[in-house]
Order: structure tokens, then sequence, then C-alpha cells
């Protein structure tokens, strides 16, 4: 299913689009999906997904680029180890840092879709047998962890999981079926359209924000592509533990709901620097947190897979659009795809495969082509981008009023980044808003309102408590303080 | 634009109080059970609680982060470009349905590029190739009807 010379363009095309804007900083991953969604809203489900799948995988080890030679992240999942990889490049070390950064990008990749092949199957047997009750708990603890784990600021990023679930609740009720927040506008009874949505939040609001930078243009390193791989097997057998560790702590960190690449690279650093034995070298040019980092960040991408296929529930933004664009062709994502189209879940894995092995050879491609690249007059693709993204919501309904959302979305956007709120969060509860009220609604009536029926089956009560304890998490502090003896 | 926090919390408080206030006409359930306002209220009181509580933070770190971005807000030039950003989509949507795809999008183009101070000839040449490009990606593979306007191909 994946030899058609259809799935293989959408594989050639979507990994040269993914390394191209992961390369280019201030465009992010989250944005390229955004831009790619029109495209897939014309795809069959299973070349989307593999679109999707191919870009992430490609641009969040291209973000790796920049951060090395111009001391800019590509995406914010390259953040963490930037100040090491452009120390590095200034003593020359241009091409290993590279070289290092592929080949972990590619292990740690294939090591995350060997879990998540593993794993999504396993907890798909378990999900068949998940009630509304569960589901609720579920989608209650993914946007709680969102909140209280993935986020370094809880508060604003809970008001902007509030303002995504709040457009979720826009359009035709699930109970009597009555209008909210419509305002009389015909084009919001069917709820806030999705992909208008999505591009004006992280293309727009990108836009504005590039348009509003003083620096347009970036002074680029040059690097020797042949000698990228010279050394960096030598390296990797010496830092082979931390690989290994990194691979599981990115899974992990993907496998939670909302945390994305860029988290599981700053938890894999902190790692990396409590067990090194060179921690003073940290931000100074030390190429172990680099192989650290970049093997969590790509084993991540694949673990946010599995609660998205499993349960339906985004592990990061880009599969919350996923998801969301799924919903949109009517599938949905769950144990009952496993069985009624698991060509879907083996799209999937394959996908994540042929990237991972398409990784190195395209991203020596990319590493050898990067000066370019960086290049590319941002005075020129800013506006381009502006008007991908005007197409691209005027194409879904062929409506100049999904044109207004985006622009709309993108003012939020900007606003929001402005002022250090995530807008990450507000995907999440776009799209785990009707998750949430429904099955809480569901769950009422058929108990006639017994909340106490919440935690009446086992898995309910172990994820309701789950849930409840991520929100306890906050007041840790002060309990921690009350314990501690008085000196 | 950057603001004061307190300024955020204030507005997410009275955000959360008009969507409490807008959920007052809806109609409950049979047997008078909360029905549509359930969750919409949820959400507003939330709101204004987390609202709240970073209106207070903001207050306790004597943030006068808007004193200073107001009065040199409209002197940025980073600014000025987002404005033409903004217009450049409000452009399309009032223009695109007379003036068609191309010329709308080529219009928008050019001025975006030369708001950022590249050479008109260049700006042009490039704004008339992307549109046309733009356009037969999908207007010509993807189907999607883009209004034709004055050019009628």
């Amino acid at each position: 299913m994946l030899a058609s010379w259809k799935v293989l363009a959408v594989i050639a095309v979507c990994s040269a689009y993914g390394l191209f804007v992961g390369a280019i900083p201030g465009l992010t991953a989250t944005m390229a999906a955004a831009l790619l969604l029109p495209f897939t809203f014309f795809m069959d489900p299973l070349p989307a997904l593999v679109a999707m799948v191919t870009m992430s995988a490609m641009a969040i080890f291209a973000g790796d680029i920049p951060a090395a030679l111009v001391r800019i992240p590509g995406t914010p999942s390259s953040a963490a180890y930037t100040d090491d990889s452009y120390a590095l490049m200034k003593q020359g070390k241009a091409e290993l840092v590279l070289g290092v950064d592929v080949v972990t990008s590619a292990i740690g990749g294939l090591f995350g879709a060997v879990v998540l092949m593993i794993a999504a199957p396993l907890l798909a047997e378990v999900a068949l047998r998940f009630t509304s009750f569960e589901y609720f708990w579920l989608a209650a603890l993914g946007l709680s962890a969102t909140v209280m784990i993935a986020s370094t600021a809880p508060l604003k990023a809970g008001l902007a999981l509030l303002v995504g679930l709040l457009f979720s609740t826009v359009g035709v009720d699930i109970t009597l079926g009555y209008p909210r927040f419509t305002f009389g506008v015909t084009e919001l009874l069917n709820g806030v359209n999705f992909i208008p949505a999505m591009i004006g939040l992280f293309g727009v609001s990108e836009v504005l924000r590039n348009m509003g930078s003083a620096r347009l243009n970036l002074p680029v390193a040059t690097v020797r592509a042949e000698a990228i791989f010279r050394g960096v097997a030598r390296t990797l057998w010496r830092y082979k533990v931390n690989m290994a560790r990194s691979g599981v702590v990115g899974v992990f960190v993907g496998i939670l709901p909302g945390a994305g690449a860029d988290i599981a690279a700053w938890i894999a650093y902190a790692i990396s620097r409590r067990f090194s034995r060179e921690p003073e070298k940290f931000g100074k040019g030390a190429i172990e947190p680099i192989v650290d980092a970049g093997t969590a960040n790509n084993a991540c991408l694949a673990g946010d897979w599995v609660p998205a296929l499993v349960f339906g529930i985004p592990g990061d933004s880009i599969t919350a659009i996923v998801i969301g664009v799924l919903f949109m062709k009517g599938l949905r994502p769950g144990p009952m795809v496993f069985e009624q189209q698991p060509q879907l879940i083996y799209a999937v894995y394959i996908s994540f495969i042929i990237a991972n092995l398409l990784m190195v050879p395209l991203g020596y491609l990319a590493i050898k082509a990067s000066s370019t690249m960086l290049r590319v007059p941002r005075n020129i693709l800013m506006p381009a981008i502006l008007l991908f993204c005007i197409v691209g919501s005027f194409a879904i309904n062929n409506s100049p009023f999904d044109v207004g959302l985006m622009l709309a979305m993108g003012i939020l956007g900007y606003f929001f980044e402005a002022n250090g709120i995530p807008v990450a969060p507000i995907v999440l509860g776009m799209v785990l808003g009707p998750i949430l009220e429904q099955n809480f609604m569901v769950s009422m009536i058929k108990t006639n309102w017994d909340v106490i029926q919440f935690f009446s089956r086992p898995a309910a009560l172990i994820l309701g408590f789950l849930t409840i304890a991520t929100w306890l998490i906050p007041l840790a502090p002060i309990f921690r303080a009350r314990g501690a003896p008085a000196t | 634009m950057k603001i004061s926090d307190t300024l955020v919390g204030v507005g997410f408080v009275g955000g959360g109080a008009l969507v409490f206030a807008a959920t007052l006409t809806y109609p409950p359930m049979d047997g008078g059970h909360p029905g549509p306002a359930l969750f919409p209220r949820i959400i507003a009181t939330l709101m204004a609680g987390f609202g709240g509580l970073v209106a207070v933070r903001g207050v306790r770190a004597r943030d006068a982060t808007q004193e200073v971005a107001w009065r040199e807000l409209f002197r940025n030039p980073g600014f000025i470009n987002a404005l033409f950003v903004l217009a450049g989509g409000g452009a399309y949507i009032t223009l695109a349905d007379w003036l068609g795809f191309l010329l709308t999008g080529t219009l928008v183009l050019f001025v975006l590029m030369w708001r950022l101070a590249v050479p008109p000839l260049r700006a042009g040449v490039v704004a008339v190739a992307l549109t046309v490009v733009v356009h037969g990606l999908f207007a010509k593979v993807l189907r999607v009807p883009l209004p034709a306007g004055l050019l009628w191909w």
C-alpha cells in the first residue's frame, strides 16, 4: 500500500518540505503541519498520515542545522542544545555536530517506531474495554498533564487550554442540538473550522512575528559536507548508554499527552548533565548533550502517536492536528481502528521506519544545501507563506469567512505568544474538548447524574486518581515545606 | 504587543464573565439538569479564576509593561509590518471576488515585499511568479475553485 507511486511521491515531497521548514528559523514543525493541512484535506487518509509522519520526522532533525550554524534553533525541539552546537561550530567542529545530529535523530526515531509498534497494539487491547468513564478521565488527564507537567507556565497554559475548550463548544451542542456561540453566523453552526484555525494560530502568527523582527536575513557559516560522518561512529559508541537512555526518555515523554519533542529534549539534556562525568562543559561545547537530546526529540515523535492512535488523545500539537484532520474525514482514532482499518496503523509504522531510514541520506543533502537554504530571503519567504495561508484556509470551504477566521486566530496566536501564553494548548483543547464533553454528558445521562459512578470501574478509578493527583502538583512545594524539619 | 500580566488577567476575568452571561439563556435538559450551558459555564468559571490569579501575580510583580509598550507601539516598524500582513488578508477577503485570485494575490505579495524593502522590479516579478505557481497548485492540481474575477481563466 505504501509502494504506490502516489504515496512514494508524498514521502519524497514531504521529506523535502519538512527539511526545508525545519531548517528555517521561525518556521516550526507545527507550522509546517498547519500549512500541510489543506493538502492533506484533499488526500485519502493513508497518504495524509504518511505526509504528516514524514514531514514531522524530517523537520525535527532539520531544526538542528541552524542551531549549529547560526545559533538559532530551527524548531523548539533543538533549543536545548543550541548553545553547545554553536560553540562546537565555532571550534571548527560543525561537521561532527551535524553528523551526530542526523545519525542520533535517525536512531532515536527508529527506536521510537519500534516501541510504537509494540506498545500500541497492546494498549489497544486494553482500550477496547474502555467506556465513556475511562475516556472522560483520559481526556481530563491529557488536558491536565498539558498544563501541569508539560508547561513551564501552568497558569497561562491553563488559560490557553480553556480558550481551546471554549472554541470546541462553538456550534450545535451534543445534548439538545442547541447552537452555542454562533451569533447567528451560519458558518459557525458546525463549530470553529479546524484547518483555518490551525493555519492562523501557527502560520499567520509566525508570519506576524517574523515580519515584526528586525533581523530579516542571517549570516551563515559554510559546512564541508564530505566530512559530516567523520568521527560520528566513535562518538556514538562512546555515548551508547546515553543514546539508549534518551531513547527511552523520549518515548515516555511522547506518550504523555501534550508533551512534545521540545520537552523531551530538555528532559534528556537535564538527565545527561546529571549523569555526565563532565557536566561543567555543558553549554560551552559538549557533544554529549547533543547525543542525548538529539536522540530523545526524534524518539518522542513516535511516542506521541501511541496515545493518538490508541485513544485518540494527541501526544503533542502535531498529532492533535492530525487527529483533527482524521475527524474531518470521518475517522475516529482509537482501538477500533486497529481492527477495522489496520492498514492506517501499519502505514504510520512503516512511514516512521522509512522516514528515519531516509533521514540519513536526505539529511546529508539538507546539510550540504544548508548554506543556501538559510540564505533564502525572508522578506520574500514571509509574504509567500502568507499567501499559502490565505489560499489554504479558503480552499477548505471556498469561503472568505475561513480567511477571516484564520486572520483572527493569527492575531490571537501572535498576542498570546507575545504575552507568554503558549499556543499549543489551544489545539489540544479544541481536539480534546468534544471528547471530554461528550463522554462526560453520556456518562452523566446514563447514570442519571450520579457522579460517584465516574470512579466505579477500576481503570476509571486509576485514571481519575492520576488526574486529580496531577491537579495537586502545584501544591507539592507547600506540603514539602510543611514536612521539612524546623532549623 | 506585550502588555502587563495584570491586564491579561483582567481581560480573561472579563472574558469568563461574558461567556457565563452568554449561557444564561441556554435551555436546560429534561428534569432541570444542565444541558448546553454546563461546559461553557465550567470553562468560564475556570477562565475567570485563572485570569484572576494571573492578574494578582501581575500586581504583585508590579508589572508596568504596558506603559512602555503602548507608547512605542506605532513607532515600531515591526508592528506596522504586522498591520500590513493583516491588511493583506483583509484585502483578499474584500477584493478577491471582484479582482480574482491572480490579481489580488499578486497585489498582496507585491505590497508586502515592497514594505519589506524588496526592490520593486524583483518584488513584481516574484509576486507574479509565486501567485501563478500557487494558483496552479490549488486551482489545477487540487481543483479548488479560486475566484476568477476580472481575468476569466
